[in-house]
């Protein structure tokens, strides 16, 4: 075979084979798409249509005309920011002890948390909550969110601590550095790009999660996903407005994801060690 | 500028015991390597001096105050690790002065020690780069520079020119010696590579499993070597070792060649087993010498090595180790094939016991 048409045929193998793999996000994304541009009328149609004649912006417009979407936003922001940014603060440096320290078992005892189901604790939480007179605010979400967010950071910083070079704080070491400039100044800075990573995680999780908000939220301190969770109870179910508020929910963190992007790619480590 | 004393030092990982025992006294501005096959402790030795791995026995001083228990920050040393490690996120100034900084040096200070530091190694107009935007030649002077910087006590290096392709090696091995003669530092240096010790060092120290094989000048651990590791070690390519005995007043080979001993055989030795050792470089042809067949010619233009498979020794994996390097200084129309009668000088042959390996 000749070899120009053998790069062609790999390059054909390989577009098809991530087509293959993301086929299944896309078609339903742009299926979410078209549903919530359709009129309810459109929806039962045999043949499905995709491309609507008319576009039902009125389906995104509903949205933020009743059901105080706005609150609910602003709720989901307080909560995913408060309960990431707390993350951060105590996950970086504790994944930077695990790493250096080579504590694997405590690192398993945060993934065990981490995967204890939600709801064994939120009763027990609920009561404490209750008795702390903190159920109309929005603390109990944020709490209980760190059990989300937590693990997530110090799970992904220990994998990026731990592939950082040691030499480079070993160096800083005898360069005068003590413990707290060596995290500070060389081992925090080169694990930016890690960081941004569990930053996104965390707040995607954070974003998307809802068990949590279904029973500790009041009318008052819904959080997005719970909010479209009710119109879809309590309304006659609408696909249209359903499928925009979805999308409206996911676009944040869509945004975020493409926006930070490069900056996971690109790795700061190159030329920490020779032929990076 | 120090001296650094290390005292019956050892290392023990779990049972395992890595360093046996080791003494070296380094003067005040010496510039003292350290050699030995690979995984003989050199690493480990020169991190227990840098204080980035524990000392599980003996001392190690710095100016005669023992700094078994104080930390790398404050031992004031500075060190040029293998792959450089550099700091990926400043510019090459700022891994320059970062020790400084960290000090709180005043800038204008700062600003004229890098300047001092880039104009000896020529960084000057790399100073604004990162490193992932250098060779690695270049690379290599960075960390040196951000050692010269401190002007420490102690420089350690380890290894830091594996890195580097065969001419800058010989290029950078000249500029570290260069700046050990212009700032006199002590200075340790790790290597393999026993060129960059014979060419480098004022002393050798010579390792081999955790233990030291011998302490000496360059060229008198090449004129002398202890036992047959030190001889087979140092020196460039390697010394030969013929077995055989001791009897009347020369030395008999496995095969029944005899070599000259120049009258210096050793009291009460007449038929005793021993390895004859001698250099690659102290070979002559000589008509009444060991008769050898070329196996292979290789000229460098300034000298040509061959390799010589004495008659009787068979050819095959089994008998390689018996083959003979020559190294003459004059080019040769020798084919391989050939034959060709050649003697050691005697004056300037070893005697090697061959249990212990101590020379006789
Ligand atoms: N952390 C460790 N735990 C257990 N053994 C170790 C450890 N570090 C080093 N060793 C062992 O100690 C021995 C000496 O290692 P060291 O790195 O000092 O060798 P070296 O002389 O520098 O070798 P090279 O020339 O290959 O760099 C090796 O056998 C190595 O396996
Ligand atoms: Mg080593």
């Amino acid at each position: 075979m000749s070899r120009p048409l053998r790069k062609l045929l790999d390059k054909a193998g390989m577009a098809v084979c991530v087509l293959l793999l993301v086929s299944p996000a896309l078609l339903f994304f742009l299926w979410m798409l078209s549903l919530s541009l359709k009129f309810e009328i459109d929806n039962g149609a045999y043949p499905p249509i995709l491309i609507p004649d008319r576009f039902a912006w009125k389906n995104y417009t509903t949205i933020f005309e009743g059901n105080s979407f706005l609150l609910y936003f602003w709720n989901s922001l307080i909560v995913t920011g408060a309960a990431t940014l707390f993350a951060l603060l105590v996950g970086v440096p504790a994944g930077y002890g695990i790493a250096r320290m080579r504590a694997h078992k405590s690192a398993v005892v945060i993934m065990i948390a981490r995967m204890t189901p939600g709801l064994s604790f939120l009763i027990p939480l609920f009561l404490l909550f209750q008795w702390l007179g903190l159920l109309g605010t929005l603390w109990p979400q944020i709490i209980i969110h760190l059990v989300v967010t937590v693990p997530i950071v110090i799970w992904i910083m220990i994998g990026y601590f731990e592939t950082t070079p040691m030499e480079l704080e070993e160096a800083a070491m005898v360069d005068g550095a003590t413990r707290w400039q060596i995290f500070a100044k060389v081992a925090l800075p080169i694990a930016k790009p890690g960081i941004v990573v569990a930053f996104i995680l965390s707040v995607i999780f954070s974003w998307n999660n809802f068990v949590f908000g279904i029973v500790l939220a009041s009318r008052e301190t819904r959080t997005l996903p719970v909010a479209v969770y009710n119109m879809l109870s309590f309304e006659q179910v609408s696909w249209g407005p359903l499928a925009a508020a979805a999308l409206v929910v996911t676009l944040p963190v869509l945004i975020l994801t493409v926006a930070a992007q490069r900056q996971i790619v690109a790795g700061l480590t190159a030329g920490a060690v020779k032929g990076g | 500028m120090a001296s650094v004393s290390i005292r019956n030092v050892r290392k023990s990982y779990g049972p395992v015991e890595i360093i046996k025992g080791v003494s070296i006294d380094i003067q005040d501005g010496e510039f003292v390597i350290l050699v030995g096959p690979s995984g003989c402790g050199k690493s480990t030795l020169l991190r227990m001096i840098a204080g980035l791995e524990e000392i599980s026995g003996g001392t190690v001083a710095i100016d005669d105050r023992v700094v078994n228990d104080v930390p790398p920050k404050d031992r004031d040393i500075a060190m040029v690790f293998q792959n450089y490690a550099l700091y990926p996120h400043m510019t090459i100034a700022d891994n320059m002065s970062f020790a400084l900084r960290l000090k709180n040096t005043a800038k204008s200070e700062i600003a004229a020690k890098v300047e001092r530091a880039a104009g000896i190694l020529g960084l000057g107009p790399l100073l604004g780069r990162f490193p992932r935007q250098l060779s690695g030649g270049q690379r290599q002077r960075v960390a040196m520079g951000r050692a010269i910087v401190r002007d420490p006590k102690v420089f350690l290096f380890d290894e830091p020119l594996s890195n580097l392709d065969a001419k800058l090696r010989v290029q950078m091995r000249t500029e570290i010696k260069e700046m050990h003669q212009r700032l006199k530092t002590t200075t340790v240096y790790v290597t393999h590579d026993q060129i960059e010790a014979m060419t480098m060092a004022d002393k050798i120290v010579v390792m081999h499993d955790g233990i030291i094989e011998q302490i000496g000048a360059p060229l008198d651990l090449y004129d002398n070597p202890a036992n047959m590791f030190v001889a087979g070690f140092i020196g460039s390519p390697a010394m030969n070792f013929i077995p055989g005995s001791i009897g009347g007043d020369g030395f008999t080979t496995e095969d029944g060649s005899r070599l000259p001993l120049g009258g210096r055989v050793p009291a009460a030795s007449d038929g005793r087993p021993a390895v004859y050792g001698v250099r690659p470089e102290h070979f002559r042809l000589a008509d009444e010498g060991l008769a050898a067949e070329v196996v292979v010619v290789e000229p460098t233009g300034s000298e040509t090595q061959m390799v010589l498979r004495p008659l009787g020794v068979k050819a095959g994996r089994e008998d390689r180790k018996r083959e003979l390097t020559w190294v003459l200084r004059e080019r040769t129309g020798a084919r391989p094939g050939e034959v060709v009668r050649i003697a050691p000088d005697p004056a300037l042959a070893h005697l090697f016991n061959p249990d212990t390996g101590l020379r006789l």
